[in-house]
């Protein structure tokens, strides 16, 4: 583009030629760096853009985090949960033992307090069997429900569809196969 | 521009990662997990189940849940006869005679289920980075044939994703650790997973790595150690009570994840305590099962297992015609590699070297495959470079230690500040000596360049208020400025070689840093605490001057013997735990004399009457500069 400008000066083009020279090179050098302004400005704004998806994810980082952290906290609790619920399953029936009554209170406590945290207690029988949310550790053959029913929970499970802590372990029911065993 | 990504295609379970402004990063799954089950379920519904949820209903759903396809992927029926016997769900082979997986009477190929897999891993990604995964680097075992590789290039392909390249899991591992850029080396794989023992030796180069020999053994892995502490402890509980938990599907489930957890702690504790109240119960009662484990009685248990990985190894390294000697590098991946006996099996069959295991070993082939992507995608070229700060700058401050002020490794252009006073009353000018270095005493650092700036108005130490600004530009220029906030009145210089130190001494510097951490910390505290006591003493000082004869003289008495004391702690350098108790002396006396203070004028004295009144927030004075 520079080489065509400087149009009708034939006539001078001697004593121009310096001149106009000098005015190409300004050009050249002019829109170097316009170009070299031009990277700079889209190196500026990737920057920009970069250190905005940075604050971003930083935000989204922290909340996941958080979250992971709280999971990782109630989960290394269930396991004392769990052993409070055996203990009590062993407590003599139908005596009205102050102590056992306190233990119990104690273990509503624990099941409210998880709750609160965003993990409510799955241990609903009778129920579909969802993967997310509930584990077959076991099978029983019966035509009295209907096939993938939850027949028992064994151990129950702690939070919701999006964010199970652990899933309820269960006995799920399979039709009556006639091949079979 | 969508993402490229590494992905570690598991025989149990896989991983993604992603290269991201410029190193590789593991991405979670929809369940916040980092590994994903290689598990896909076809229920009775036409649901398909991916992952976790996958496995969760496989007791349910035996015939119609698929695990470990990558044993089968790109086989021929009759190469696989053995573990398709090991498997719940039906194999067959099609009219070709290609291995088919039988579910709800359909024939389904490995590749359809690897995909589907490939694409739980691309979606979640997909999610958790905002923007699409549309093509990934896809490692295999390096034992694969040209049939497997295709079969598992087909997989990316049916999930969707445009796959950049196959590459071999060892490869990958050493990519991960740089290796491939070294001259020429051999270096040894040992990747112990869930369930695949594999070994491979390679050689690297230049950027390339030839994989020289594999070899393996198909069924050895973590699970088989969970296994030898379930029976371990059922066996136990079985001669002391008669019951055989294994028989009980509850207690089992409890077992195991008890062993899971008793084994990952024993490769960093050397005993730990399994406890399990209320396992079962008899006609005598509830029964409970606490044992304890000690690491030699676990290594005792799965002493066969970690000898089986001998035979591959020697194996391998005959294949590849190496002896011990001839291994340079040693990379340990899967999570049974932690497991200390293994280690220590490693370093005894490679000639006591020290393998390399500071990458996360269950998540190390993706992060390799994930730089493999970036490279292939050039997008290193992409990110603006961006240059750090070789070492921390920062001035000499009072008792001859150095205040930093840019850390090391902070991103440039920086530009930092902090607030430092005077010494002494009174004192006209402070010299301000620019320091690099990791070290605590402005002796031990380089200097860069020292300046003074004079002029301060006459005022109690403490006072005067001068402000320190490092300024680093992009071509790593250092500019020091002091300005006093009282007078405007400012000095600088400019250092223009503060990070062109070359690597090596950049190293040196901080290993010596390293080396002399512990000593440097013990000067730091002493001379900071020093610094607190001459401090304090000059305040109670102060203010008994200030209070005159308004000060109760058994006050002032104490007051002239603790402030005499501690002037001869200081100048004697005294211990850090008398130079304390002073301190706290001090601090006593100084809030009685605040309170006596207050009581005697109406006036309170303030610790700084003539500051001025704009004193910023974050115009904290933290040390005080002694020269000048």
């Amino acid at each position: 583009m520079s080489d065509e400008t400087a149009p009708g000066g034939h006539a001078h083009q001697r004593s121009e030629q310096p001149e106009a020279t000098g005015s190409t090179e300004q050009e050249a050098e002019a829109a170097a760096q316009a170009e070299a302004l031009a990277k700079m400005e889209d190196q500026w704004r990737r920057a920009l853009a970069d250190n905005d998806n940075l604050r971003k994810r930083a935000v989204r980082d922290g909340a996941q985090q958080r979250a992971q952290e709280r999971a990782a906290v109630a989960l290394a609790w269930l396991p004392i949960l769990d052993n409070l619920e055996l203990a009590l399953a062993h407590a003599p029936a139908g005596a009205e033992d102050p102590v056992v009554e306190g233990i119990a209170s104690i273990r509503k406590q624990a099941i409210d307090t998880l709750a609160r945290l965003g993990y409510p207690r799955i241990d609903a029988e009778n129920v579909p069997f969802d993967p997310r949310i509930h584990e077959v550790v076991s099978v029983v053959e019966t035509n009295d429900v209907p096939p993938g029913t939850l027949v028992s929970v064994l151990r129950p499970g702690y939070g919701g569809p999006d964010n199970t802590l652990r899933p309820a372990a269960v006995v799920v029911s399979r039709a009556v196969t006639p091949d079979r065993g | 521009m969508a993402k490229a990504v590494g992905i570690d295609l598991g025989t149990t379970n896989s991983v993604i990662a992603v290269w991201e402004g410029g190193e590789a990063r593991v991405i979670p799954n929809a369940e916040g997990a980092r590994t994903t089950p290689s598990v896909v379920a076809y229920t009775d519904t036409g649901e398909r189940l991916v992952g976790q949820l996958a496995r969760r209903q496989s007791i349910l759903n035996p015939k119609g849940t698929v695990t470990s396809a990558k044993r089968f992927i790109g086989r021929r029926y009759d190469e696989i006869t053995d573990e398709a016997k090991a498997v719940s769900f039906d194999v067959e082979a099609d009219d070709n005679g290609l291995a088919r997986f039988k579910i709800h009477d359909k024939l389904i190929a490995p590749e359809e289920v690897s995909a589907l897999v490939l694409r739980k891993l691309a979606d979640d990604a997909s999610k958790q980075l905002g923007e699409k995964v549309t093509e990934a680097v896809i490692t295999v075992p390096a034992y694969f044939n040209d049939a497997q590789r295709t079969a598992t290039k087909d997989a990316g392909r049916i999930a969707g994703l445009e796959v950049l390249r196959i590459i071999n899991e060892p490869t990958a591992a050493a990519l991960a650790y740089g290796i491939d850029k070294r001259e020429h080396e051999t270096v040894l794989v040992f990747d112990l997973g869930g369930g695949t023992f594999d070994v491979s030796l390679l050689d690297v180069g230049d950027g390339v790595v030839e994989v020289r020999s594999t070899a393996g053994d198909s069924h050895l892995g973590g699970d088989d150690f969970d296994r030898r502490l379930v029976d371990y402890l059922a066996d136990e509980f079985h001669k002391e009570t008669g019951i055989d938990l294994r028989t009980d599907p509850q207690a089992l489930q409890r077992l195991f994840e008890a062993a899971e957890k008793a084994k990952v702690e024993l490769s960093s504790v050397t005993q730990t305590q399994v406890n399990l109240p209320f396992i079962t119960a008899d006609a005598t009662g509830p029964k409970h099962l606490t044992s304890t484990i000690r690491r030699s009685v676990f290594e005792d248990l799965t002493h066969d297992l970690v000898e089986r990985t001998m035979g591959p190894v020697q194996q391998a390294m005959t294949d590849a015609k190496v002896t011990a000697n001839d291994i340079d590098e040693v990379i340990l991946v899967g999570g049974s590699t932690r497991i200390p006996a293994v280690q220590n099996l490693v370093r005894r069959l490679t000639g006591g070297k020290e393998p390399n295991m500071s990458v996360n070993p269950d998540e190390v082939v993706a992060i390799g495959a994930a730089i493999q992507a970036g490279v292939l995608k050039g997008e290193v070229s992409d990110v603006l470079l961006l240059d750090v700060v070789p070492l921390s700058l920062g001035v000499e401050t009072r008792g001859g230690v150095m205040t930093k002020i840019i850390e090391r490794n902070t991103t440039i252009p920086a530009r930092r500040s902090e607030v430092f006073s005077t010494a002494e009353d009174n004192q006209p000018a402070v010299d301000v000596v620019a320091l690099q270095g990791e070290r605590e005493l402005a002796a031990d650092n380089r200097v860069l360049g020292r300046f003074q700036l004079g002029d301060i108005r006459p005022a109690p130490r403490g006072e005067p208020q001068v402000e320190v600004t490092f300024d680093v530009d992009a071509n790593g220029i250092l500019n020091v400025t002091a300005r006093d906030k009282d007078t405007g009145k400012e000095q600088g210089i400019t250092i223009s070689e503060g990070s062109n130190l070359d690597a090596k001494e950049v190293e040196r510097m901080i290993s010596e840093a390293e080396a002399h951490r512990n000593e440097d910390v013990q000067n730091r505290e002493r001379i900071d605490t020093l610094n607190e006591l001459d401090a304090v003493a000059y305040r109670v000082e102060r203010a008994v001057n200030e209070l005159g004869g308004a000060a109760p003289v058994h006050d002032k008495a104490r007051a002239e013997l603790l402030v005499g004391q501690a002037r001869d702690a200081v100048s004697n350098q005294a211990d850090v735990s008398t130079a304390r108790e002073l301190i706290s002396e001090l601090q006593q006396l100084q809030a009685a004399l605040t309170a006596a203070a207050s009581s005697a004028t109406a006036t309170p004295t303030g610790q700084q009457p003539g500051a001025s009144s704009d004193v910023e927030d974050d115009d904290i004075v933290d040390a005080e500069f002694d020269r000048g």
